[in-house]
């Protein structure tokens, strides 16, 4: 059974679509990135989720029970780090968690959970006194109180210094590997590149892609770039022409000096272009080859908003 | 069962609440000491009866500014700073949230009535005093109900914005009108009917009616029917139409108990937070 399955959601505020028709199938067992830049749409999506917010149109399950109409028992296996979230003032860190473990009707120690986020010398401090990133930690504890099935994790990296970040990606990593499939949304790239199995992009609303991050990378001129630097080019317009046509090579162009010729293509079609070149009399005095950046492919999709 | 856990988590938050614990204080006292002074007072003829007309005034001032600040706070704080995104991550349904957040801290409102009210009781009835203990139950009821209505509308009013300023210029606006002015305006309008030539210092039955569903009016009159076995007065003299009488009073009054805490739920039920 899927983890998440979003089926053609729609949500329209006035006269703002937050979300089009958006399908969304997450696995069981996977980390699954949901990236955008911010006002996308993510949070409400994740809001969906959580019933905090109704779609106009579609329908969410998570682990086959509807978020709306049966929104408790999708949240039972389900731990949330949400977006925008307040801690309790007036209640310790501990409290917090015993809250949590109560809610869940699970039985494990409070102090066990602090520990696995690493808070757990400020357990008995209360919460209005915490940093951003001890707060941060605070609820993901809550989160992972009852061992959920599924982490659902909105901007869980946002606000944190890059150790920080590192530690939740780690405290990610590792409850995947317990079993729980994890659903994380970020605007930063990076973030969800270092530890998703897959991403999907969202963009004003709609979901422009969809993919492993090896598939989007394939996706983006065909994975690489070959950069040839050659003695002169006597025929420019022949020589593209021949290029674009060996097998496994999508466009090629002159660069600006005239003598270099930029290829994107397939791993494989490297040697073909190069063979092609000195069979057409023109010598490669060097080469070198560019993984397509997906940071340019993420501000492709986006609009170059990221 | 999981509004016990949003009812425990919100006991000891507001336990924690300086203003609330002075309050929950402050209703306790009050009752005691209007048992203490009551017998000194009254001289001759103590009876719980007599201590229950006797405490009408201040517990109609005092509760309903209780009820108030306990509930008008209750999930508009949250909603507004975020906590409620942690509550609702949780397996929680807004039903719990709201059963939870009456239960946790109407808590405090009950100990502060009993304890108020038991004391009041014991010191009324010790040494020279009468209490009937079932008349005596039926009052502490009717007082905590009493207080649970402006509980039950602060409540409401903290379902139905999504401003913590807004909920607060509601209660205020409650109290201000319930308790503060509701008598005046009582009194304004006898002056406008005298003075247009329609009645002779008196109000037709039909403003009693709607000026008599206020619950703090609610509360007087059936304090005064069946406590006083008062038989006088424009709602329970022997002219008085059978829509002003004890009972209809106690059914409204009834249905004010319920009917702002329902009509706060159905709200928050369908609203995207």
């Amino acid at each position: 059974m899927a983890a998440i399955a979003v089926e053609n959601v729609s949500k329209r505020y006035d006269t703002l679509t937050a979300l089009d028709r958006v399908d969304l199938v997450v696995e069981d067992g996977e980390i699954f990135g949901f990236l955008g830049p911010n006002g996308a749409g993510k949070s409400t999506m994740i809001n969906i989720f959580l019933d905090f917010v109704r779609p106009d149109d579609g329908r969410v399950e998570i682990f086959g029970h509807d978020c709306q109409t049966e929104g408790k028992l999708a949240r039972e296996r389900t731990g949330v780090l949400p977006e925008g979230y307040d801690v309790y003032d007036r209640l310790t860190g501990r409290q917090h968690v015993e809250f949590a473990i109560d809610s869940k009707d699970a039985h494990e120690e409070p102090m066990a959970l602090l520990e696995r986020v690493g808070i757990r010398d400020a357990a008995d401090r209360r919460a209005g006194g915490y940093s951003k990133g001890m707060a941060q930690r605070l609820i993901l504890a809550m989160a992972l109180a009852g061992d959920p099935d599924l982490l659902v994790l909105d901007e869980p990296t946002t606000g944190l210094d890059p150790n920080g970040a590192r530690e939740i990606r780690n405290i990610i990593r590792r409850e995947n590997e317990r079993g729980a499939t994890v659903f994380f949304s970020s605007h930063i790239l990076e973030q969800v590149e270092a530890v998703c199995d897959r991403v999907g992009i969202l963009n004003e609303g709609e979901l422009v892609a969809i993919d492993t991050i090896e598939g989007l990378r394939q996706s983006v001129g065909g994975g690489t770039k070959l950069l040839i630097t050659v003695d002169a080019v006597p025929d420019q317009g022949e020589t593209i022409r021949d290029i674009e046509a060996i097998d496994g090579v999508e466009t090629a162009w002159l660069g600006e000096d005239g003598d270099r010729i930029e290829v994107t293509c397939s791993n494989e079609a490297k040697i073909d272009v190069l063979v092609a070149l000195q069979e057409g009399g023109i010598d490669v005095e060097n080469f070198r080859t560019e993984e397509a950046s997906l940071e340019d492919m993420f501000a492709e999709y986006t609009g170059g908003r990221a | 069962m999981s509004w016990r856990a949003i009812a425990g988590k919100d006991y000891y938050e507001t336990r924690d609440s300086r203003l609330i614990r002075w309050l929950v204080y402050l209703v306790a006292l009050v009752g005691i000491v209007g048992g203490y002074v009551f017998p000194a007072i009254e001289g001759r003829d103590v009876t719980a009866s007599g201590f229950a007309e006797f405490m009408t005034d201040p517990m109609g001032l005092l509760l309903p500014l209780v009820g108030l600040l306990l509930g008008y706070n209750a999930i508009v704080g949250e909603r507004e700073s975020g906590q409620l995104a942690i509550l609702l991550g949780l397996p929680h349904d807004r039903r719990d949230v709201v059963v939870g957040k009456l239960v946790g801290r109407g808590a405090h409102l009950v100990f502060a009535v009993l304890a108020g009210l038991v004391g009041a009781g014991l010191l009324v009835w010790y040494p020279f005093g009468t209490v009937d203990l079932l008349l005596y139950t039926a009052y502490l009821l009717l007082t905590l109900s009493f207080g649970v209505i402006f509980f039950g509308i602060g409540v409401a009013l903290s379902t139905l914005t999504t401003s913590k300023q807004r909920a607060t210029v509601g209660a205020f606006g409650v109290f201000f009108l319930f308790v503060v002015v509701w008598d005046l305006v009582a009194e304004l309008l006898r002056f406008v009917f005298e003075q247009l030539g329609l009645t002779a210092g008196t109000l037709p039955d039909w403003v009693l009616f709607v000026h008599g569903l206020e619950p703090g009016t609610l509360y007087d009159r059936i304090v005064a029917a069946f406590y006083q076995n008062s038989t006088a007065g424009p709602y329970l003299g022997p002219d008085a139409p059978w829509y002003l009488g004890k009972w209809v009073a106690l059914g409204v009054f009834m249905l004010w108990v319920v009917l702002p805490i329902l009509a706060g739920y159905r709200r928050f039920e369908r609203t995207d937070l």
